[in-house]
Formats: structure tokens, C-alpha cells, sequence
């Protein structure tokens, strides 16, 4: 299991929206994500990214886990 | 609290939500987040008319925060910026271990007041915040030993049967958050408003909370049956449909308008600690 979500990172600006300090986005729905579910996202708390997101669900056949081995459990 | 407190005039105790903890500023970029910025709004909210101040903490990028560290820091913000205004910490925490849970409760001075869950609440597709009776009676326990008042969080009609499980345990007046909006909680609708004050137990102090654009009526519909309301951005993010609220503040001036011009006075915090018995 990876410590956060493939397709997680953390980005100050997108669109028009811009932050101060950076903030959980999910480039499966390319959008900022909601601090509650940034910890499904973090694997916080025993949620996991693999079995508490139904965006991860929708999108991992999206991953290229051949180039990234991110998905090597 | 019934339509007749409403005739006789009561006094309304009005609880500002500024933050919460399930959206933020990616939601709307006036939503509070950092301390400093709890604080001031909390401050704002207290000129407008709020008694109560309702908290959650975050970590400096918006993610939720549970640590008694975290809630001591926006706790004493808070403090420092407002005169009298009763503060109140959640306990709430979709996910999040019932020993963290615990943590909110622990601050020095503990808080006047804390949010206690009564039971399931369903969050996107695969989280359900259990709040199981195990965890409300501890948090209770704690909340007894510290002379923190709970506010039942009453999601559903379930969740009053849950909160007689444990009335008598009370410290008088019960204080029950009637909560309507999607998924787990009431479906908003002002049958169910009426059906659920009427069937509270006898002595009950109520609020009443409403999400999104829920806020607006079920919180003017609950001021004519007597009751108590919470506006703010954890609830509700905008003003007016396909406008974002700008403040906190401009959501408690709106509801205190309404109650003025309903003829409830607004509830200092003084008044407040009274009608809810804090000591
Ligand atoms: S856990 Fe879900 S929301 Fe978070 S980055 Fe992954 S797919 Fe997106």
C-alpha cells in the first residue's frame, strides 16, 4: 500500500482558485478536494485510498501502473 | 420550546458554525480556516449577535485537525478575540479513532459547551461516521467530569429515540440540535420540523440546523415554534442561491433581522448561559 493516493498532489492554484499554503487535489477529477476527504486521500486514520473512495474506484483503471509501479501493493 | 415561547417573545440563542470540518476554502474562499481567521470571525459573529461559537480545528492547509494541541490553539484565539461568547468545541470526526475524538474535550479551560453526535451519519460513498453508543457514553462521561454541556446532535429521528437513552443523565435543560438536510439526516421539510419539536422530551431547549439552502427556512420555521438556531459557513456556504456568503457574520445578521422582525429578541451570551443552565 502506498502512503497516499496515485493520483494526489498538493497545488497552490488551479483556475482561478488560489491558496496560500497548498492544498489536496485529485487529478482524477482534476479539482481541489475536500479536507475531509484529503484524509481518504492521505490514508489517514485507516481509511485507504484503494477501499474508502468510489472516485479512486471509477478512476485507477486510469493508472499507468507499468510506468509508475504506484500501484504495487 | 414551543409556538407559544415563540408568542411570549423568548429570547433566541443564536450559534455561529464558522468553519467545520468537511469543506473549506476550496468551497468557498470566505470560510475561516487558520486560527487568526477563526478567531476574527468568531469576533464578527459576536458583534452580529451570536451567543455561542461553534469550533472546529484544521491544520494550516484546511485538513482536519483533532489533537487537544489544535483545539487549545483556535480555542485560546477565540478567547482572545471575543468578550463573553460561549464556546463550543465538536467532537465530531468522521474516521477519525474515538481516541481522538476525546481529544477536543481536553483543552484548558475546557470548553463551555461540546457537539455529541447521537448516532450513524453517511459521508460519500463508503464513510459512515458510526458514533457508536460506546463512544457517545464516553464522550458524555468526559463532558460530565469536565461540566462541559452537550448539544445532542440529533441527525435523524433515530437519533432523538438514541438521545433518551441517555436523558436522564442530562444536566437540565437537554439542549437538541434537530439536523435536516441530504443522506442521513432529516429530510427538510416543515412537517418533519414540526413533527420532531413536538415530540421532544418535556424541559428541551432546541436548535435547529439546516444545510445548504435548508438554512434559511428551517431556521426561520424553528424561531416560530420557539426554538434556537445555528447559521454559518460549516453549514452553509451561500447567501442566496448561485451566491457565495461573504462572512459568517453576514449569515448571523440575517437571522438576526428575521428573529428581531419576528418579534425574538436576540439572546446575549449572558442570557444564553442562563437559559441552558451552564454554570
Ligand atoms: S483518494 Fe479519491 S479523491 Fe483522493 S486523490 Fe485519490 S481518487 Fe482523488
Amino acid at each position: 500500500m502506498t502512503s497516499q493516493c496515485p493520483f494526489l498532489i498538493y497545488r497552490k492554484e488551479h483556475g482561478e482558485q488560489s491558496f496560500d499554503t497548498a492544498r489536496a487535489f485529485c487529478t482524477a477529477t482534476d479539482s481541489f478536494v475536500q479536507p475531509m476527504r484529503a484524509d481518504i486521500c492521505n490514508n489517514r486514520y485507516g481509511l485507504t485510498h484503494t477501499t474508502d473512495c468510489e472516485i479512486y474506484d471509477a478512476h485507477q483503471s486510469t493508472l499507468d501502473t507499468d510506468v509508475s509501479g504506484a500501484e504495487t501493493e | 420550546m414551543t409556538y407559544q415561547s415563540y408568542l411570549d417573545g423568548e429570547p433566541v440563542i443564536i450559534t455561529a458554525a464558522v468553519t467545520g470540518g468537511v469543506h473549506g476554502k476550496e468551497a468557498n474562499p470566505n470560510l475561516p480556516e487558520t486560527p487568526a481567521e477563526i478567531a476574527a470571525a468568531a469576533r464578527a459573529c459576536e458583534g452580529a449577535g451570536a451567543s455561542i461559537v461553534h469550533l472546529h480545528a484544521r491544520k494550516e492547509n484546511g485538513e482536519r485537525a483533532f489533537s487537544t494541541d489544535a483545539f487549545q490553539e483556535v480555542t485560546d484565539a477565540v478567547r482572545s478575540a471575543t468578550d463573553n461568547i460561549i464556546i463550543q468545541h465538536s467532537t465530531g470526526g468522521t474516521a477519525a479513532p474515538d481516541e481522538l475524538r476525546v481529544e477536543p474535550l481536553l483543552t484548558d479551560p475546557a470548553p463551555e459547551m461540546a457537539s455529541l453526535d447521537m448516532g450513524p451519519l453517511n459521508r460519500y460513498g463508503k464513510l459512515t461516521s458510526e458514533n457508536t453508543r460506546s463512544l457517545v457514553d464516553r464522550l458524555h462521561e468526559v463532558m460530565l467530569d469536565r461540566n462541559i454541556k452537550p448539544e445532542l446532535e440529533v441527525f435523524n429521528g433515530g437519533h432523538l429515540n438514541e438521545s433518551l437513552r441517555i436523558i436522564d443523565d442530562l444536566v437540565a435543560p437537554p439542549y437538541i440540535n434537530l439536523v435536516f438536510g441530504g443522506g442521513t439526516t432529516t429530510i427538510p421539510h416543515p412537517r418533519n420540523l414540526c413533527t420532531l419539536a413536538d415530540t421532544l422530551p418535556p424541559g428541551t431547549e432546541f436548535n435547529i440546523l439546516g444545510f445548504g439552502p435548508h438554512q434559511l427556512p428551517m431556521t426561520t420555521q424553528g424561531l416560530l415554534l420557539g426554538g434556537h438556531v445555528r447559521v454559518g459557513l460549516e453549514d452553509n456556504l451561500y447567501y442566496r442561491r448561485g451566491e457565495l456568503a461573504t462572512s459568517n457574520e453576514q449569515l448571523v445578521k440575517r437571522a438576526v433581522r428575521i428573529a428581531t422582525e419576528l418579534g425574538r429578541p436576540i439572546a446575549t451570551p449572558k442570557q444564553a448561559r442562563s437559559i441552558l443552565g451552564l454554570k
